[in-house]
């Protein structure tokens, strides 16, 4: 049951703080992580930075919006929400998720099936502004109070009520970051409704209408890419520098010589990898080469602004620069005249192109997009490159992606690849399109302005952290062991997860991608691969 | 009774056109990009772990094939047996089943009554035939009662006891269960009270066809009023999920047709791509003039910070 005392109309009640977290509301982790004192404390929020912004909503900020100086500007953005609530629901301006929103809107029986699948409302202790409903509720009595006919009265008493004033307005844009947008409750919905839906519409009308988004996902995210090239910040000439750098360390870690082709005109394959890859991870980067150079695949990367990062983060919240940043991707393989592009280890740069931004592409920029996943597969069973399985002799497990396996269906592929090459592979539970989401979802691995990091990695990251020490359970502390994990943000927030635990020192856990596991596993390479220690 | 009859008429005309104006409303609505959620029921063997044809080399050579006995086997449970809740929420499970089957077998025994009074119009159908249809009527009818007065007290107790449940439970919620209990339990007073409500409804029904019947008791008008008031206020309200819950899957949840070139989609996309949206916010550049295909491919305004 939940211990919070407040209803969803106390959304609008102005005070210090709606909701509030102690550390030991949190569910317990398993040993050695489960002593309280020995878990990290939360920083807290600045005393300057609470009064500049808006943070009445719990103990963190995501997007820290800026008190408005007057009640005249206050009210410009109630009214500027409101107006941006109706555009969501004309086709004109959100033909693109119109009709799962009405559904969504309308539906809700309210019977609360959803809140046990959501990992943030289950690690919080069940906080209620972090249950499915809460945010999906005071947006739904927003449309009927304000937007359907019927009068103010008619729909309060239908749907329950709510006052928009600024309050609202400011802890719902927060709110709307306090969701992974992994949609496990729209999967336990009977009636198919979608919560996560709804923090995704949410953040698109914020964002389109107001121009308020987490910074990281909009101005350091998808205006950076579409400026330089990259969110990362890197530019073609420096992206080049750093794979030439990546090339020369693969060649002498396995002994081959190793040459990213780059802008290869009529290659058969245009390989983009989430561009943090090349930054945070380059053992990816330079493992994708490898086993391309070594299975003569006729492949290359391209350098043309945008065309070496695959990142889109508009999936998770403005449909404009999601579609901007997609149609750059698909003008680009066209101009190489690729017959295909493979999406690298990123679980949301597969969604968003090769299923989201499948209905904006017309005519010849339809370019066939294709998964890493069964690339490597098809790339494993041709024989063409000689793997043994006893070098990745420890344990292995497999974290899945929301993005990829529960929102696209790319289950098995990555499966099979590990029971042949990694013969202590186990699963972990639940798993496949059941899964639970790193707690990095939907943009939050690269989100850490005030002291969001510490909320996303001890709330929305714990269920994920729970899941994977019992996954190694039966393992002794000094083993080394191997979470696979392929898609660069899971790997952002593991990594988080782990540093701030100390996973890797209580419990030799190390995390990496599936193409890593693979080059460990090749003959025809000098020495190990998989470089053990946290990094 | 005449009032009755006319408040019938007039809810069947109603209730059609709420109904069919709320269907267009979604089925009209634009071709939205895809939000598949896995396991989709038609993917096939796939859809046994929850896979997809994205799973598959070169997919975009073959149009996918749906596979609809896979879909069957998931829809029927889901309709005849709440899986869903069965699986994910066990606690309201039962009194939800007992509810959702005191409607189904209620909704029977009306389609029931309304065949014999068809057949009564026509003068068709033997007499040994109309007594078994009208047998039906009365086992569907009385199941429909008892399962259906258990399922909405024990969803009510739910409401009221679960403090999940009651932090968000309107006021609508609560009327909407017992206007439904209601209904029901008229249903088995009637019944317990020895009136013959079957025999009346069936009649009722007749009545409604031209054919004329008088023999109704206070009991039975009082429960044919709720359940005439009850047709007449569902397309209003969220229990529409009957039918829109088939556009949450087929048309969302499993909707994962892909766009090929040349295809009815892509067309569909065209003319999506030519609204001219509105938005304010200045990244998006919109100024009213310009269509979804013009802001796609525009810059970010220069003066919008990196």
């Amino acid at each position: 049951m939940s211990k919070s005392k407040y209803g969803v109309a106390d959304i609008s009640v102005p005070s210090d703080q709606l909701e509030h977290i102690e550390m030991s509301d949190l569910f317990p982790l398993p040993p050695p992580y489960d002593k309280l004192e020995d878990q990290p404390r939360w920083q807290k929020i600045k005393e300057e930075s609470r009064q500049n912004t808006e943070s009445s909503l719990d103990d963190t900020l995501a997007v820290g919006i800026p008190k408005p100086k007057s009640e005249a500007e206050a009210d410009k953005y109630v009214a500027a929400f409101l107006e941006g609530m109706r555009k969501l629901f004309t086709k004109e301006n959100n033909w693109t998720f119109l009709q799962p929103l009405l559904l969504t809107m309308e539906h809700c029986a309210k019977c609360q099936t959803c809140s046990e699948a959501c990992p943030v409302f289950e690690a919080s202790g069940g906080k209620e502004i972090y249950r499915p409903t809460y945010r999906s509720e005071v947006m739904r009595r927003i449309f009927y109070k304000y937007l359907k006919p019927g009068g103010k009265f008619f729909n309060t008493l239908k749907h329950g009520d709510i006052e928009l004033n600024w309050t609202t307005v400011a802890r719902l844009a927060e709110l709307s970051y306090r969701c992974t947008l992994c949609r496990r409750c729209a999967q336990t919905c009977p009636i198919g409704v979608d919560n996560g839906l709804v923090s995704h519409e949410l953040r698109k009308l914020f964002s389109q209408e107001l121009g308020i988004a987490a910074k990281e996902l909009h101005e350091k995210g998808s205006v950076l890419q579409l400026k330089v090239g990259s969110s990362t910040g890197m530019n073609p000439l420096v992206v080049k520098d750093n794979m030439e750098f990546i090339d020369e360390d693969t060649s002498e870690r396995t002994g081959m010589n190793i040459k990213t082709p780059w802008d290869k005109e009529g290659a058969d394959v245009l390989l983009i990898h989430n561009a943090g890859e090349i930054m945070a991870w380059p053992e990816n980067p330079g493992a994708f080469a490898v086993l391309f150079e070594a299975a003569g695949i006729s492949w290359t990367m391209s350098s043309d602004l945008v065309g070496y990062d695959a990142i889109n983060y508009g999936l998770w919240y403005d449909d404009v620069q999601f579609a901007r940043v997609a149609l750059k991707h698909v003008q680009i393989a066209k101009k190489l005249k690729v017959k295909k592009i493979i999406m690298g280890e990123c679980g949301h740069a597969h969604k968003a192109l090769m299923v989201v931004a499948d209905r904006i592409l017309t005519a010849e920029t339809n370019i066939p997009r294709e998964s890493s996943m069964t690339f490597l597969e098809e790339l494993l069973n041709s024989g063409r490159i000689k793997f043994d399985p006893s070098k990745n002799d420890f344990p292995v497990t497999l974290h899945d992606p929301c993005n990829m396996v529960r929102l696209m269906g790319i289950v098995e592929p990555q499966r099979r690849i590990l029971r042949a090459l990694a013969p202590q592979f186990r699963e972990m539970h639940p798993n496949g399109v059941y899964n639970y989401c790193c707690g990095g979802g939907s943009g939050f691995a690269i989100m850490s302005p005030y002291n969001f990091r510490d909320w996303r990695v001890a709330v929305s990251g714990r269920k994920k952290l729970q899941q994977i020490l019992n996954a190694f359970k039966d393992e002794p502390p000094e083993v080394n062991k191997y979470l696979c994990a392929p898609c660069s943000n899971c790997k952002g927030q593991i990594r988080d997860i782990f540093e701030y635990y100390g996973v890797w020192e209580k419990s030799r856990i190390n995390y990496g991608g599936l193409v890593e596991l693979m080059v460990n596993a090749m003959v025809d390479i000098k020495g190990p691969y998989i470089e053990w220690g946290m990094h | 009774m005449t009032l009755l009859y006319a408040l019938s008429y007039f809810t069947i005309v109603v209730s059609i056109l709420a109904l069919a104006r709320r269907f267009i409303k979604i089925a009209a609505a634009p071709a939205h990009l895809r939000w598949d959620l896995y396991p989709v029921a038609h993917e096939g063997t796939k859809s046994a772990y929850g896979g997809s044809y994205f799973e598959d080399t070169d997919w975009w050579k073959e149009k996918p094939k749906q596979n609809k006995i896979n879909q069957l086997t998931v829809m029927i449970p889901e309709i005849l047996f709440l899986q869903g809740l069965w699986e994910h929420n066990r606690k309201i499970w039962l009194w939800s089943f007992l509810m959702h089957h005191g409607v189904y077998w209620c909704a029977g025994m009306a389609a029931l009554s309304i065949l014999l009074a068809f057949l009564q119009l026509l003068n068709a159908g033997s007499t040994s035939f109309t007594d078994i249809i009208y047998i039906l009527v009365s086992v569907t009818g009385t199941i429909g009662f008892a399962a259906g007065s258990l399922g909405a007290l024990g969803m009510l107790g739910l409401r009221f006891f679960d403090d999940k449940m009651r932090r968000y439970s309107s006021f609508a919620v609560y009327f909407n269960l017992f206007f439904l209990l209601a209904i029901f339990v008229a249903g088995l007073v009637n019944l317990f009270a020895g009136a013959d409500i079957f025999r009346q409804t069936a009649g009722f029904f007749q009545a409604l066809l031209g054919l004329g019947y008088i023999g109704y008791t206070p009991g039975v008008v009082v429960f044919l009023t709720l359940a005439v008031l009850f047709v007449l206020y569902l397309p209003f309200t969220h229990m529409t999920h009957f039918f829109t819950k088939y556009f949450t899957y087929h048309s969302v949840r499993w909707n994962d047709e892909p766009n090929l070139p040349g295809g009815k989609l892509e067309q569909q996309i065209g003319e999506y791509l030519q609204y001219k949206p509105t938005w304010s916010a200045r990244h998006i550049g919109a100024d009213g003039t310009k269509n979804w295909s013009e802001i796609a491919v525009s810059e970010v305004p220069k003066d919008v910070k990196k």
